[in-house]
């Protein structure tokens, strides 16, 4: 923090005086500027695609560590951002809608997609004059930009954005150009080792100031281009602009989650490994770059353009050399940075899909928020089956009903409220504040989604709170030495374990025609084994089959029962049907209403 | 004309109310096959004379989700 202080007044005291002595220097720095100004344009366009065509793309391209690779080559390439990417990779690791080793996956591409941006800068920036794309750009960029259309202000914010890189890139040549004719910049330059690690620290030290290495490299290669700096110079200082960028990474992540901070030591670990194999073997890479640029024709004096392939091949050797060490990494990051929140309250549960970092996502957020409240569904289920007195395992297998509420899971009764302190009070509390946060970026149809999800949400609480209540008679009655009492409680049990047996395999089950049917199976099963609404109750008192004492506590708790199954039911429906799948377009149309289940139940009787 | 207004008249040029019409049937149609296909299997096992009360259950639903399906479809067909 300290250092934070003193840092910035020198970088700008430096500038100022800069500025002041060379008019050319005061135009590089002028066309940095507009460059950064630019990638954040463009960072802010892409952006406001986030809100679901991204995360889709995103969560349909990492299931492997291929393909999260290829992910990271082609979303770098496209926005141009490693760190918009980066920032992706956070909120989806942080989502735990992908796994680290996914993540990890995704920001090795996104280092070779990174260097698209050379090629771009070099053989299309400094040939092209590009700054007569700058000005339509930049014109038809802040027009879109004041339109209220989101996407209409994204593609606004792209093409200022570019506009703006562009426009840099002209500056920071032209700079450099006149620079030329009044200092000599390649004159401090030289060869051999020690010259090697002057300029990898320089572009370090350049990549750490203007927090991009992206910007770095379009400093180099427009000092290249007009001989300000020898081309083995460049290639050090393009090296410490790619270990440069993940001291970015740090910085961002000392504020980040426990993900983010993850995946930056993973960035540190391959950008350092990967610019230690480059230096090592530089003379093999340069040998290496002249065969690659023959075979493509370009020339052999054409420095710019052999830097981006240096660029490209010293980012595919770390890749290729770290993938076989991608799990090993995994192992590694997640046993040494460990998360602060499990060392704190040790019994009491806390969210782990839920973090700040997802806040201006709104696709992801709603994804994370969705995967909490199955964690929370999780928490529930181990509640109420403990309060039913029956194993989870037992639920879960295919064991007859019958022999499921025959193996007790304790002989005790278990205290539920303690369960529900520890394992549903905090999570849930937590949900809800998120959930709030995460409105203020959200749009109407989101948030309309959002509340069905809250709902959801109330729904699980409200089952653990009545299995709490249903709790105190069953343990009485489900060993009472009245048959009859017995039998009822039991199968309360049993209903209850059938329909937690049957969320359990909606789940997990992708096939459309199977949610549907175990859907309406469970509520219309709700119905008829409703006590009260079958007769079976009536049926009971009227021939003195129980006490009245027996009949109050029945009736009470199947009404409880009854609404255990209710809210399940309606937490089932919002919370495991694929939001992409058919049933979800046809809204609640193929959902089974109270008609439908009458007219079985009438067709039954 | 602003913006809102253009926006909705190149919906209507590019027939983009029709398409979600359309994907909509293909969700019903989708969900249609699948089901009849359900209905087939229950059948057949029925008649193989297995858990006959439990199958004849899934059959009633099946059944009437088709129903539902049906009516669906043929709303979303007169509405074209």
């Amino acid at each position: 923090m300290i250092l934070r202080k003193i840092f910035l007044p020198v970088i700008l005291i430096i500038l100022a005086y800069g500025f002041w002595i060379s008019p050319d220097f005061k135009e590089i720095s002028a066309g940095v500027a507009i460059f950064l100004f630019g990638m954040l344009s463009l960072e802010e366009g892409f952006k406001a695609f986030s809100g679901g065509v991204l995360e889709r793309i995103l969560k349909k391209s990492t299931d492997s560590t291929t393909k999260s690779i290829g992910f990271g080559v082609l979303a770098t390439t496209v926005m141009q951002s490693s760190s918009l990417v980066s920032v992706l990779t956070i909120s989806f690791l942080g989502a735990g809608l992908i796994g680290l080793a996914q993540g990890i996956g995704i920001v090795f591409g996104a280092n070779i997609g990174t260097t698209t941006g050379a090629w771009l800068v070099a053989g299309f920036g400094l040939k092209v004059k590009i700054s007569a794309y700058a000005m339509p750009m930049l014109v038809f960029g802040v027009i879109l930009i004041f339109q209220k259309s989101k996407s209409l202000k994204g593609v606004g914010y792209i093409l200022a954005g570019l506009g703006f890189l562009f426009l840099g890139i002209h500056y920071m040549k032209d700079g450099f150009e006149a620079f030329k004719d009044t200092i000599d910049l390649a004159s401090f330059g030289g060869t051999g080792l020690k010259y090697l690690f002057i300029f990898t620290g320089i572009g370090i030290f350049a990549t750490v100031v203007m927090q991009s290495s992206h910007a770095t490299l379009v400093l180099i290669i427009t000092a290249l281009s007009v001989g300000q700096i020898s081309y083995e110079n460049a290639l050090a200082l393009a090296i410490g602009a790619n270990v440069g960028t993940t001291i970015t990474a740090i910085i961002g992540a000392m504020s980040s989650n426990i993900v983010g901070k993850r995946l930056a030591g993973a960035h540190l670990i391959f950008n350092v490994t990967t610019g230690l194999i480059a230096i090592i073997f530089m003379g093999q890479i340069m040998y290496s770059v002249d065969i690659v640029s023959a075979f493509v024709g370009i020339s052999a004096d054409d420095w710019t353009l052999k830097l981006a392939v240096f660029h490209t091949i010293f980012n595919i050797i770390g890749v290729v050399v770290m993938i076989p060490f991608i799990n090993k990494l995994v192992v590694f990051l997640e046993s040494t940075l460990k998360d602060t929140k499990d060392i704190g309250d040790k019994n009491i549960e806390h969210t782990k899909y839920l973090n700040d970092s997802v806040l201006e996502l709104p696709g992801t957020s709603m994804a994370a928020i969705i995967r909490e409240t199955k964690h929370l569904y999780e928490n529930a289920f181990e509640i109420i089956s403990h309060g039913l007195n029956i194993k989870r395992s037992n639920i879960l297998s295919s064991m007859d009903l019958k022999d499921v509420i025959k193996e007790q899971y304790s002989n005790n009764s278990v205290d539920i409220d303690d369960f529900y302190n520890r394992k549903i009070k905090g999570i849930y509390g937590e949900i809800i504040d998120f959930s709030t946060k995460a409105q203020s970026e959200m749009t109407p149809e989101y948030i309309q989604e959002l509340y069905k999800i809250k709902l959801a949400n109330r729904d699980i609480v409200e089952a653990v709170k009545d299995t709490k209540h249903l709790q105190k008679n069953m343990i009485k009655y489900s060993i009472s030495s009245n048959e009859y009492i017995k039998e009822q409680y039991n199968n309360i049990r049993i209903d209850l374990a059938e329909l937690l047996r049957n969320i359990d395999i909606l789940s997990k089950t992708t096939q459309e025609d199977e949610i549907i049917l175990l859907l309406s199976k469970v509520k219309l099963h709700a119905q008829k084994y409703d006590i009260i609404a079958n007769g079976t109750l009536d049926n009971l008192i009227r021939n003195s089959l129980i006490t009245n004492e027996m009949a109050t506590s029945l009736m009470n708790d199947s009404t409880y029962a009854f609404d255990i199954s209710k809210n399940l039911i309606a937490m089932s429906e919002i919370i495991f049907i694929d939001r992409s799948g058919d049933i979800n377009n046809l809204g609640n149309d193929m959902i089974m209403d109270d008609d439908d289940i009458d007219s079985i139940l009438k067709k039954d009787n | 004309m602003g913006i809102a207004k253009f926006i909705e008249s190149v919906k209507e040029t590019l027939g983009l109310y029709e398409f979600k019409k359309s994907s909509k049937k293909k969700s019903v149609k989708n969900l249609l096959k699948k089901l009849n296909s359900k209905k087939d299997k229950i059948t057949k096992l029925i008649k193989k004379d297995k858990k006959q009360k439990e199958l004849q259950e899934e059959l009633d639903i099946v059944n009437l989700q088709i129903k539902k399906g049906e009516k669906i479809l043929a709303k979303l067909v007169t509405n074209k």
